[in-house]
């Protein structure tokens, strides 16, 4: 057989018009397996979705699991599982009624029996006592059917707020577990019944007797993308609907510019969650005196960053809390960056010379600790820094470090600045406060972000041990001495970004960072 | 002048194209800091992303700062980085590989098994577990590379010194009791350098990559030390809207690498005798003839 230029011209187009034949189909076929399905992105397979363990997707267990109360927007406490709730006795008891009509997903009905069932896996255990509801739990009454009351031993801080947390508060099917009380399959009461999961994805199906408004769509598909270049790339050619949030698969602001230009809708709320710069006195004497870390902090330009960096997504920070939160305190102006008032509280600390200040002999070189996986952007914003203090005579050091060393280093105060993020609602302000600045709570995950057992402990004791209208009152002594002692330095709120297809309409930005947002989603097919 | 003859002769035996690619890359390593036109670390936020303008030759990256120069900078530290490991590589590859040679037996034994525990991890799990200990840092990552890569060199030392050592001359050498310093220094020494410079220039261009590597998990050079790798992945969210930042290094290395790997190749077959072309078997022939004429004419 002769093979001809005219041979192989054939054969080729042949081939190259099966190509584009299948290309069309499959993206028919693909549109046609998409339809009433939400597929959003997740940046890792879901995991353990046992609502007391502390592995899975936040976001996923929220589509499955609900809390007796919900964290509503600035912080409102909106009723779910609960009706209604009464504080007695002065905080130290949990007057609840129960929903009625609830089932889980097995159809096992949800009163007071499955409801104490579920409170007691967790309630009271070591393991939970990071929370105050279960550090300070004493017994359980099941006054009737749909009425409970919950007794503590001392009146617990944020109560509500807590109960309003993902885990370990959602509530599970009795049914759902073995002879054992293990976990074995995802029931519970909300809107989404997962069909199946495995690292590609996880798939679910609405459940139709789910007592609030359900969703208008029947499927939602949760696609394991670990990668954010291929997850921008999927939403571009229509694979996924949905894809964003900070614990779910983020999205940067040089991305959701992307795809802003590429006619994607993107969606940027101000957030919750704070990037603070931490200083460590122990580690370094220079950083001992507050005017060296008032130098720091105003030597740095956080409407450069947040222009630059954050595409202008980014509000500079003045507090330790955005206006968001509720209990943020007094809201400050940002610093302006005033690198002679920097160079003059230098001198005055008496660091002086240059090009890199010294004091005794000893140059004024700092150690910045980064990791852009723990932190995402944190090393580019540390070289931003890095630049700055070198112009008011600071020698900043870049180690730049794993995930898992960042967490190390931060534990071992092995720094000199760091970078922290507040925990963000709902567990602020008191999470990060408690968490991060109480120099008695035992932190074992992110270390420090500022510790004064003389000054600042008996602040923060007052303020968690407050109640009523003295909450407010007691908590701004503890962000005031922050502030009047230069002990950290808040950098940028960082933004909560999203971005969706045109398929996807009604969108709206979760409350936490830890919701799914599929509430108020209309698929235009 | 004459003297220079031979080496241009053999030069001219190279490729040209890898040639000045890697004179370029040593001309700018090493003249970098003068050759720079700005502060590679002097940045700029509201002059971000630029494209090439009269300022600024290749535009400034996301920061602000010159391409150009941060690239310039760039081979200067790829050059001393890679320069460095391949130092310290060699000097403990060819000494365990020579004395393994000269000693043979159970030294040989012991210093080849260490060899093959070294080459039977790959260098890059190497790099990163010493890093991982130690912390990272420019330093800690010559020294993690250079682990990684000295059972090569010392594989191939050992392997031209048992030669070396089987050669007529160090046997008489030896028959004529020279010092076992003599004949390591004088004759084992010279000739392993010469033969494992050789595989050296090859490596550089994988000493290279594995610096930019490291540097592109972060692992590596710390900023403000501008370096290809890292140059990359800073570059890596705006492939989309700026390419120019990532093709700029991306080329950087890739000619670097391609470079080296060239120019090793053609230094390792110049080194390799070549069979007669018919002409110069022509040649040859006329004169032998022409000794048998003389012979004759005796």
């Amino acid at each position: 057989m002769s093979f001809n230029r005219r041979t192989f011209l054939q054969i080729g187009s042949g081939a190259l018009g099966l190509a584009i034949t299948d290309a069309t189909f499959t993206k028919f076929a693909f549109a046609e397996g998409a339809a009433g399905t939400l597929r959003v992105a997740i940046a890792k397979p879901a995991g353990n979705l046992d609502p007391q363990s502390h592995y899975a997707i936040w976001a996923i267990q929220d589509l499955m699991f609900e809390p007796l109360v919900r964290y509503g927007k600035g912080g409102q406490i909106e009723p779910c599982l609960a009706t209604d709730w009464k504080i007695e006795e002065g905080g130290k008891t949990l007057h609840l009624t129960l929903r009625q009509g609830v089932t889980f997903q097995d159809g096992t009905v949800f009163d007071a029996a499955s409801c104490k069932w579920n409170l007691e896996r967790w309630l009271g255990l070591d393991q939970f006592s990071w929370m105050n509801c279960s550090k300070y739990f004493q017994s359980l009454e099941v006054i009737d059917e749909h009425q409970i009351a919950v007794h503590f031993k001392e009146p617990p801080l944020a109560l509500m707020q807590e109960l309003s947390y993902t885990r370990p508060p959602r509530f599970l099917s009795p049914k759902s577990v073995d002879a054992n009380g293990k976990f074995v399959e995802p029931v519970g009461t909300g809107p989404w019944r997962q069909l199946g999961a495995d690292d590609t994805q996880s798939v679910f199906e609405r459940y139709d007797g789910y007592w609030g408004d359900k969703p208008t769509y029947q499927r939602l598909e949760a696609k394991v993308i670990p990668d954010p270049r291929a997850r921008v790339a999927a939403l571009r050619a229509g694979e996924i609907d949905l894809v964003g949030g900070f614990w779910i698969a983020p999205l940067t602001p040089v991305e959701a510019k992307q795809l802003e230009a590429a006619g994607l809708n993107v969606v940027i709320d101000p957030g919750n969650v704070t990037l603070v710069m931490a200083f460590n006195p122990d580690r370094t004497e220079a950083l001992k005196d507050p005017q060296v870390r008032k130098a720091v902090s105003i030597g740095i330009d956080r409407a450069a960053i947040s222009q630059a960096l954050y595409q202008g997504f980014a509000r500079p920070a003045g507090n330790l809390f955005s206006d968001a939160l509720p209990f943020a305190g007094t809201q400050h102006d940002a610093p302006v960056r005033d690198v002679a008032a920097a160079s003059a509280l230098l001198e005055k600390a008496g660091w002086t010379g240059g090009p890199v200040r010294s004091k005794d002999g000893t140059p004024l070189t700092l150690e910045i600790v980064v990791s852009p996986d723990a932190v995402p952007g944190s090393r580019v914003v540390a070289e931003v820094i890095q630049s700055e203090m070198k112009e008011i005579g600071i020698n900043l050091i870049v180690r730049s470090v794993d995930h898992a060393s960042k967490h190390t280093d931060m534990l071992e105060r092995k720094y000199d600045l760091g970078f922290f993020l507040t925990y963000g609602a709902p567990y602020d302000p008191f999470g990060t406060v408690v968490a991060l600045c109480l120099s008695t709570f035992k932190n074992d995950v992110e270390g420090k972000l500022f510790t004064d057992p003389a000054n600042l402990d008996p602040l923060i004791n007052a303020a968690t041990a407050a109640t009523g209208d003295q909450i407010a009152p007691s908590i701004q002594k503890v962000y005031d001495w922050l502030r009047d002692n230069d002990a950290i330095a808040p950098l940028v709120y960082v933004p909560s970004i999203w971005a969706h297809s045109k398929r996807v309409q009604g969108f709206t930005s979760p409350v936490t960072e830890y919701d799914m947002p599929y509430e108020n989603i209309v698929l235009a097919e | 002048m004459n003297r220079l003859k031979p080496a241009f002769a053999r030069l001219n035996k190279l490729p040209r194209v890898a040639l000045i690619v890697i004179g370029l890359f040593l001309a700018l390593g090493s003249f970098a800091p003068w050759l720079a036109p700005q502060d590679p670390s002097a940045q700029n936020l509201l002059e971000t992303g630029l494209g090439p303008t009269a300022a600024h030759w290749l535009g400034t990256d996301h920061l602000g700062r010159d391409t150009l120069s941060r690239l310039i900078i760039a081979a200067n530290t790829s050059l001393v980085s890679v320069g460095s490991v391949l130092i310290i590589a060699m000097t403990v590859g060819v000494a365990m590989g020579t004395i393994a040679g000269y000693h043979r037996g159970w030294v040989d034994d012991l210093l080849m098994r260490i060899v093959d525990v070294g080459l039977s991890i790959p260098s890059l799990i190497t790099a990163l577990a010493v890093i991982g200990i130690v912390g990272p840092g420019y330093w800690t990552m010559v020294l993690a590379l250079s682990l990684a890569w000295w059972p090569m060199s010392g594989r191939i030392s050992r392997a031209v010194a048992v030669s070396i050592m089987s050669k007529p001359h160090i046997e008489a050498l030896r028959v004529l009791g020279a010092s076992p310093w003599r004949i390591y220094f004088g004759h084992l020494l010279p000739g392993t350098i010469g033969a494992v410079m050789v595989y050296a220039t090859a490596d550089a261009g994988t000493a290279a990559l594995a610096v930019a590597t490291l540097s592109f998990l972060g692992l590596g050079i710390q900023p403000p030390t501008p370096e290809w790798g890292q140059m990359l992945v800073d570059a890596l969210p705006y492939l989309e809207s700026d390419p120019r930042q990532v093709i700029l290094p991306g080329l950087a290395l890739t000619a670097a690498v391609i470079g080296f790997n060239i120019l090793g190749e053609s230094i390792a077959l110049n080194r390799i005798p070549k069979p007669l072309s018919r002409r110069t078997l022509a040649l040859r022939r006329i004169e032998v003839a022409g000794w048998a004429k003389e012979n004759s004419d005796a």
